[in-house]
């Protein structure tokens, strides 16, 4: 049997000169599409609303509107908190298959950065619902499985710190972001797909216009920026706690 | 002395869960109970409010709360015996598929979880519910009990093997639990309520849920099927 | 042929070490004592060489027959007593065998099972749950039930924790009448006990080999200081 040699992620390399000019680049990018939000991108439909007026028989005011502009910034950290998740999983897959420590590390990483956006999502969407339909919290697909996620992503660190053996740890947990990989989706599927009589499915987005399209491609971009830069810094820090770990170790011997 | 075939160790393994319940009837009495004792709850919470047709609408919600509360209980007890003198260990030892362990186990927490529904849910319908007339789809609630049971129990025999490892293990399974059963609850408790409900277009309520429901149960068995391997060897 | 050989054995999590290279060869029908201090991997060591743990480097084989590539096949051919019993308490002494009689696919379970809690000298109690029996008697339908497949290797895991004196008198006499042409391998903390069964002894700090030997090759009195130099604890 041939092994094959297994690359192993380690910090300190080209990726990480990369991190602190990501995270600028992010936030500049982010800023920029926070003004491209206001100045650039057009209200939905064209609207804009001096006095409160009826829309679809729904009273529209000037406030409602300021709420399409969170949707500049919701959906894009919805996608990247998802991608976390996606890497997440994939080092678990990783892990379980080399049963590398290094991978373990990466998928808690990556696990960590997906509860920061999902939070972020979740802040972000619940001041959605709460100017675009008056209430502080609907059971609305999306915001749904995203309160669902994060109780995953919640329970997925309290189990981390539940077990004592490393290896056994990073099994679970392994395990467990794979698992959260497969449920979101069909939690999603299932939340969106079900016809329900007292929360009906919210589905009026029509098509995006090319100028909320490029406002929603540049904060995605500074997100998405942002999340290496942010993932690179912590990776490399996680690192240091290890060796500095292992030295102490030694040190014992 | 050849090896078994899978389904050999399959049978023994279930008939060794069912023989020991049926010996101490620990499981059975301590979710029986304590479905008994959430329906008391119920009486108290819905005393003042409840009348006729509201509950019609929460039946389908009650009834999966019971459930939902009632298997993870069992669920959490699943493993104890295995732990008690390192079983586990002795079961690892025998040359066996570790899927077998996984499905044996699973199929016992199905077939406990549904005795102790063939007692509660007539017994809550008995509490709340006895005092109307049943619409006439009302035995409809038994394909998504029947589904939601199958992918609780799967899903939850594969949860409590990661939990019987941790501290706090029995909280530490409902937090991971529930989150991940909740596209399947929300599935069950809209097909269930459909049934009772039994209206004009209950079949919209119905048949759609359910099929997504066996979905998830098909996913979910498979993914925990796959990655139980891991979780067991570890 | 060998009962047991393993080269370069290493168990690493990380840059943590339970085993560091370690290697020997056992022939069939010795007699091994591992001895070594608390975390020295004498555990871990019996759990890779019984497939319930995965090495991380190196190889080893159980009668010639490799554990990372058949570990199915090597599990046909070890048995395993350790402190726990590996028993349900809620079933009967017999139940408990057929069930793993049954699960390793020997011919007759209920005669197997008969058969060696006689040997075991239980008949008496077979029909009674394990949860009424006493720790020695428990410990020897453990026996029967590592018998049950009549495994070419033994392994003992701290065997005699919680046995009083006269349970380790049948303890020992059983093994030594189920002894046959079987190869042993023990972990234990009793130096002088080990000692006394061993044809090799094994001993073992921070996952490393420090000293393995047959017995023949050793003196008591010097394996003993041997043993307290290398490992910086009293014979307990």
């Amino acid at each position: 049997m041939v092994e094959k040699k297994v690359r192993i992620p380690e910090a300190g390399q080209w990726p990480d000169k990369l991190a602190l000019p990501a995270l600028a680049a992010g936030a500049v990018l982010t800023t920029v599409g926070f003004l491209m939000a206001f100045l650039f991108a057009a209200p939905v439909n064209g609207a804009a609303l001096d006095t409160p007026e009826l829309v679809n028989g729904v009273m529209v005011t000037h406030q409602q509107l300021i709420s399409q502009k969170i949707f500049y910034f919701h959906m894009p950290v919805a996608i990247v908190s998802f991608v976390m998740l996606i890497f997440s999983a994939y080092y678990g897959i990783r892990f379980l298959t080399t049963r590398e420590q290094r991978f373990d590390t990466c998928s808690r990483v990556a696990m960590e950065l997906t509860l920061l956006f999902v939070i972020f999502t979740m802040v972000t969407g619940d001041l959605w619902t709460r100017f675009e339909w008056g209430v502080w919290w609907t059971w609305e697909p999306r915001l749904t499985t995203y309160l669902i996620l994060m109780l995953i992503v919640i329970a997925y660190f309290v189990m981390r710190n539940s077990i004592d053996d490393p290896e056994r740890r990073a099994t679970y947990a392994s395990v467990i972001s794979l698992i959260a990989f497969v449920d979101v989706p069909i939690c999603f599927m299932i939340t969106r797909l079900i016809p329900s009589s007292v929360h009906p499915v919210i589905a009026r987005e029509g098509g995006m216009t090319p100028d909320m399209a490029a406002t929603v491609l540049v904060v995605m971009i500074g997100m998405m920026l942002v999340a290496f830069g942010l993932y690179r810094l912590r990776f490399r820090e996680a690192r240091l706690a290890e060796r500095l770990q292992a030295l102490k170790d030694q040190l014992e011997d | 002395m050849g090896r078994p075939s899978a389904f050999a160790q399959y049978k023994t393994l279930l008939a060794k869960d069912l023989r020991q319940e049926f010996r101490t009837r620990e499981m059975l009495t301590s979710m029986g109970i304590y479905a008994l004792l959430v329906i008391i709850v119920y009486g108290a919470a819905l005393a003042l409010t409840a009348r006729g047709i509201d509950i019609a609408n929460m039946g389908g919600g009650l009834l999966w709360v019971l459930i939902v509360f009632t298997s993870l209980l069992g669920l959490g007890r699943s493993f104890a015996h295995e732990k008690e003198q390192a079983c586990m260990d002795g079961i690892m030892l025998v040359p066996l598929d570790r899927s077998v362990i996984f499905l044996a186990k699973a199929t016992a927490n199905i077939l406990f979880m549904l005795a102790v529904e063939v007692i509660t849910v007539p017994l809550f319908y008995f509490f709340f519910m006895s005092g109307q007339p049943v619409a006439a789809t009302f035995f409809w609630v038994v394909a998504p009990l029947l589904v939601g049971t199958i992918g609780m129990a799967g899903i939850g025999t594969m949860l409590s093997t990661i939990t019987m490892n941790t501290r706090s293990r029995d909280v530490m399974l409902a937090i991971l639990f529930i989150p991940l059963i909740y596209p399947l609850l929300y599935a069950c408790v809209t097909a269930t309520t459909a049934a009772i409900a039994g209206t004009e277009f209950w079949t919209d309520f119905f048949v759609m849920p359910l099929v997504l429901a066996c979905g998830y149960d098909v996913v979910m068995l498979l993914v925990c099927w796959v990655l139980y391997d891991f979780v067991v060897s570890a | 042929m060998n009962a047991i050989e393993a080269h370069n054995l290493s168990k690493a999590f990380g840059t943590r070490k339970a085993l560091d290279g370690v290697s020997f060869e056992l022939p069939e029908g010795a007699f091994l004592s591992i001895f070594g201090p608390n975390g020295a991997g004498k555990t871990t060591l019996l759990r890779v060489l019984s497939t319930l743990a995965r090495p991380t480097a190196g190889s080893a084989s159980i009668c010639g027959i490799d554990l990372k590539e058949s570990p199915n096949e090597v599990r046909g051919l070890i048995g395993m007593i350790s402190h726990a019993s590996m028993l349900y308490p809620d079933l009967t002494a017999e139940e408990n065998l057929v069930l793993y009689a049954e699960l390793y696919g020997v011919a007759d379970p209920q005669a197997r099972a008969r058969e060696l809690l006689e040997a075991v000298g239980l008949s008496h109690r077979r029909i009674d749950q394990v949860r009424t029996f006493s720790r020695g008697m428990t410990q020897r339908v453990s026996i029967a039930r590592a018998l049950v497949h009549d495994p070419r290797v033994m392994f003992l895991d701290e065997p005699y924790s919680g046995l009083d004196p006269h349970a380790v008198d049948i303890f020992d006499d059983l093994i030594a009448s189920v002894r046959g042409d079987r190869t042993f391998v023990m972990v234990s903390h009793d130096l002088a006990k080990g000692f006394a069964l061993c044809t090799h002894a094994l001993v073992l700090a921070r996952g490393r080999v420090v000293t393995f030997a047959k017995k023949e090759d050793l003196d008591f009195e010097d394996f003993a200081q041997l043993y307290r130099d290398t490992v910086g604890m009293g014979v307990s």
